[in-house]
């Protein structure tokens, strides 16, 4: 079925770091696979018996209108929907071959594996530094040259290494918000996750703030799995390579993104790329 | 309508104010009793200042700072048996004890520790129980449980603090009385090479009688737990949901979301926990009804002790002498004083800087 990219998610005291997966491997395997998913906050069903899959090192975008459920499909995928009173989700969640809703699964070692940037960026009111050390300090990581590197590294994949290099030690809310923004990416990378989920991430920033993080997200499929939600056609036009349409909680249609802008097989995915509608 | 005809050229309306009514009109009117009111309650917390300071004057030319550095506080004159300079007693001719007179006295520092230690053992008792009921409201607490728990709890704190001196003088000072200071004592003197000095220490030789510093403290604690609980709960519940979303994405377990939880609102739990302190600090009845009204520094939890409200209550009410007076409303100023402080230090924390919301 699918290569192992994920370790086991039982709970285990000290999970084995994530390997790598391998670039442009082919065939890509299903990493993330969706069946007839439903989510209902109470007896309201948001999310209506979607299936789709989603492979190793892509981009996927979430488009669709305000309130149609992209982002409470996307917040299923790590579970932190599960902190939302009343949501129920059911259907089959596979992630690397595991079901995440079955029992037994360890949401700590799922969140880790499975990271998140959100709307608005949300540094924690620490330094840089502690942002980017709090997932590894979790973990029981102490040494000081390990996070040193941690940070390092991150800061560099995250492309604000220049930015934040001379003053790790100062309050990360003293960032602009594209800074910000591009912090909580490097926090989230910092526990090595095989996916990233972001849920309209360029939403509260500027164009050119904006275009650092599209950049960003092209830059960073090489090293997880990216599912981004977004209100901007051009954005996911430029970002991803498969896009999946929502209307009303339905996935209307996923495809390639490029069949999508050119030539949508639904009429709905059509009206909306073009603005009829939305 | 007058303001509208006179218009230029333009056909634009003059922009003049015109009178509307006479002589006031009503937003002035408002205005000025809006100022007015304002200004009253400014004016009366200056008078209560001044009144204060001015019959404070008399204790504070005779003693200055020795009645805050000096802890014996005697009402009346006092008749003791003169001693020579080998402190030994001097008889006269008869053989009759000579008696000196020692004037009246009066030193706060007694009270001033009773109101400090005690305070500090309400706040030992009440802060991780406040902030743990406060968590449990906000983080585990099912939605049915909330409001009905949020219902009590405020209901507590606007008990009458004499229904909790009631019940502290019924329930707690027998309970301390007859087996929890029984027991602290037996664990005492249990200690090895030491346990019979610590037995001494707490005041064991001397018998208990349940009304003492522990009693008082303990009380305290239960009656602040209510308006921290209270207080806390609605600065974690303005923590933004994105900072807690934040930690579980990063794998944190409940406790560590907690924890970086409580961190992002600690201003707001200061001042939390400040508004209690102010409150420990100035409570009266209850206290007076079970802390053994005893003027003295005991640094054994287990003896009775008075706190600066405590004595105001005892003595106010029939001061012996213009001078007794004077020093019971300097024990009120310091009190005030102390009061005010702990208040505008919380309320800078709670409302001027972090998360919002104050009671």
């Amino acid at each position: 079925m699918t290569t192992a990219t994920l370790p086991d998610l039982a709970p285990s005291p000290m999970p084995a770091p994530a390997a790598l997966p391998q670039a442009d491997a082919a065939p890509r395997p299903a990493l993330i696979e969706a069946k007839n998913v439903s989510v209902f906050y109470g007896a309201f069903e948001a999310i209506k018996s979607v299936s789709l899959d989603v492979s190793t090192n892509e981009v996927v975008a979430f488009i669709g209108p305000s309130g149609c459920g992209k982002s409470t499909f996307l917040r299923s995928i790590n579970r932190i929907n599960d902190m939302v009173r009343g949501c129920r989700v059911t259907g089959e969640l596979k992630i690397g071959g595991q079901d995440i809703y079955a029992s037994g699964v360890d949401l700590v070692t799922l969140r880790r594996q499975v990271g998140m940037v959100f709307q608005k960026p949300n540094p924690f009111p620490t330094s840089i530094y502690a942002n980017v050390t709090y997932g590894p300090r979790l973990q029981g990581v102490k040494k000081r040259q390990e996070l040193d590197a941690i940070v390092e590294d991150c800061l560099r994949k995250a492309a604000i290494w220049d930015e934040a290099k001379d003053r790790l030690h100062t309050s990360a809310l003293g960032m602009s918000g594209g800074q910000q923004q591009r912090l909580c990416i490097a926090r989230a990378l910092a526990t090595r996750p095989s996916v990233l989920l972001m849920d309209e991430p360029c939403s509260a920033l500027d164009p050119i703030a904006t275009a650092k993080i599209e950049d960003l997200i092209v830059g960073l499929k090489k090293l997880v799995t990216i599912i981004v939600v977004t209100h901007n056609m051009h954005q996911a036009a430029r970002v991803s390579d498969r896009t999946a349409f929502f209307y009303l909680g339905k996935l209307i249609e996923y495809d390639e993104t490029s069949t999508m802008f050119t030539n949508p097989n639904q009429k709905q995915t059509e009206e909306y790329i073009t603005g009829r509608f939305g | 309508m007058s303001q509208l005809s006179a218009t230029d050229s333009a056909g634009f309306p003059s922009l003049t104010a015109t009178k509307r009514g006479f002589p006031f009109t009503g937003d002035q009117l408002l205005a000025l009793a809006a100022r007015g009111a304002g200004a009253v309650v400014l004016l009366m917390l200056l008078s209560l200042l001044t009144v204060l300071i001015h019959a404070t004057w008399p204790a504070i030319k005779t003693y200055g700072t020795q009645f805050v550095t000096t802890s014996e506080w005697r009402p009346n004159e006092l008749q003791v048996p003169k001693r020579n300079d080998a402190g030994k007693i001097v008889f006269d001719e008869d053989g009759e004890m000579v008696q000196t007179t020692l004037p009246a006295k009066f030193g706060a520092l007694a009270v001033i520790w009773g109101t400090a230690v005690s305070s500090v053992i309400a706040l030992v008792i009440a802060v991780p129980l406040a902030l743990g009921a406060a968590l449990f409201l906000i983080r585990i607490a099912p939605g049915k449980l909330r409001g009905p728990v949020s219902f009590l709890i405020e209901f507590l704190a606007a008990v009458p603090s004499i229904a909790y001196g009631i019940w502290g003088l019924f329930v707690l000072v027998p309970l301390l009385q007859k087996y929890i200071e029984p027991s602290i004592l037996s664990i005492a003197s249990h200690v090895p090479v030491v346990g019979e000095r610590f037995h001494h220490f707490l005041g064991g030789d001397t018998g208990l009688s349940g009304r003492d510093m522990l009693c008082g403290g303990l009380l305290l604690g239960i009656m602040i737990l209510p308006i921290i609980t209270a207080v806390s709960r609605d600065v974690l519940a303005a923590v933004p949901v994105q900072q807690i979303e934040g930690t579980l994405a990063l794998g944190a377990t409940w406790w560590q979301s907690a924890r970086q939880m409580l961190g992002y609102a600690k201003a707001g739990l200061f001042g939390a926990v400040m508004l209690g302190l102010a409150r420990a600090a100035g409570e009266t009845m209850a206290v007076t009804m079970v802390i053994g009204n005893n003027n003295q520094i005991a640094l054994s939890p287990l003896k009775p002790a008075q706190t600066m409200s405590s004595l105001l209550a005892n003595e106010f009410g029939n001061p012996e002498s213009d001078l007794h007076r004077s020093a019971l409303i300097a024990v009120a100023l310091i009190l005030l004083v102390m009061s005010l402080s702990f208040n505008v230090v919380a309320r800078y924390l709670v409302i001027g800087r972090g998360p919002r919301r104050a009671s």
